[in-house]
């Protein structure tokens, strides 16, 4: 067994560890933290697959980013811990997850399974056991992705439409969660409704030259009528 | 440092990994959690893809892209999603995704 082969093993360990914490934790603020320590698992995997920058830009997207916005909203929507985690079809959930992980193992696995007259698996990825290669990383491979990034024969359309969406999503997030609730914007309405009716009576011709205090007396009157 | 490792280890860990996702999302009861369980499927993917590109086409930039957008986009819906919750527990002090029904017939 290589120095890799025992890396590998430690880093899967960490992930699928961390991956079944994330969703069996009790106290859903646990679960964030198992995240990033799955994320983390994860960059080591980047590490190994010689992504350097992905390995780096995980750390920074997901585990300085992502798990941070998910600790923020477990903390904004405290007291909501329910003493059973799980739903009440999580049975099913297990079996499906179980069968969907089962089918992909058989199908992309190198072991040859029959069912009826098809024949699934017995697939020879490239496999580096037995004396084989992988081709080497280039070096110039970064600036290969930056240069399909900027030529439209490429990525570049894509790479545009992704900066569209990460600015809607961006204003999008900033407009859902803004801090007014649908009570706020009806009674800010009432309030405006309120202001202009006494302004239509100060503009009356009954009182030409009220002074200011008594629109201050008729606004206790006029709040209780549209709220109820 | 790929030193023995065969791909299928890396496509193995990446499907655990999916399936451990699916199966947050499917069976929490918060709807946090939920998203939690979409992120860990969004880093099963790009495992996957960036192994194949490791493996399969390393002098070709397109794994490596496709694992570039991934990344946007997790953080796309991360910010929306948890936006969503937050929006929604402000409204009905609740993010338990059974009860909110209002919009059912």
């Amino acid at each position: 067994m290589t120095i890799s082969q025992i890396l590998f093993i430690v880093i899967a360990l960490v992930v699928l560890g961390g991956g079944v914490m994330v969703v069996t934790a009790r106290n859903l603020f646990h679960a964030a933290l198992f995240l990033i320590v799955s994320f983390f698992g994860v960059t080591g995997l980047y590490v190994l697959l010689d992504a350097g920058f992905f390995a780096a830009a995980q750390f920074l997207v997901y585990i300085g980013a992502i798990s941070i916005l998910v600790i923020f909203a477990v903390m904004l929507t405290r007291g909501v811990q329910q003493a059973q985690p799980a739903n009440s079809q999580w049975p099913a959930a297990l079996i499906t997850s179980v069968i969907v992980f089962v089918i992909m193992a058989i199908m992309l696995g190198p072991i040859a399974v029959t069912i009826g007259d098809r024949q699934f698996g017995n697939l020879s990825w490239p496999n580096i056991v037995e004396g084989q290669t992988v081709p080497a990383v280039p070096d110039d491979s970064l600036v290969r992705l930056g240069q399909s990034f900027v030529d439209f024969n490429q990525y570049g359309a894509a790479f545009l439409l992704t900066a569209v969406l990460i600015l809607v999503a961006m204003v999008g997030a900033i407009w859902v969660a803004r801090d007014r609730t649908l009570k706020d914007v009806m009674e800010e309405r009432a309030e405006l409704a309120a202001e202009e009716a006494q302004e239509a009576m100060l503009a009356g011709p009954a009182q030409p030259a009220l002074p200011v205090g008594a629109a201050q007396v008729a606004e206790p009157t006029a709040e209780p009528a549209v709220r109820h | 440092m790929l030193n023995g490792i065969p791909l299928y280890w890396f496509l193995l860990i990446s499907a655990a990994l999916f399936c451990i996702g699916l199966y947050g999302v499917l069976a929490r009861k918060n709807a946090i959690a939920i998203l939690m369980g979409v992120e860990l499927m969004l880093n099963a993917v790009n495992i996957n893809l960036l192994a194949f590109w490791r493996y399969v086409a390393p002098s070709s930039p397109a794994g490596l892209a496709f694992a570039a957008f991934i990344f946007v986009i997790a953080a796309a819906e991360a910010a929306i999603g948890l936006a969503l919750m937050i929006s929604v527990y402000r409204n009905t002090r609740s993010v338990d995704p059974d009860k909110l029904d209002s919009m059912k017939l």
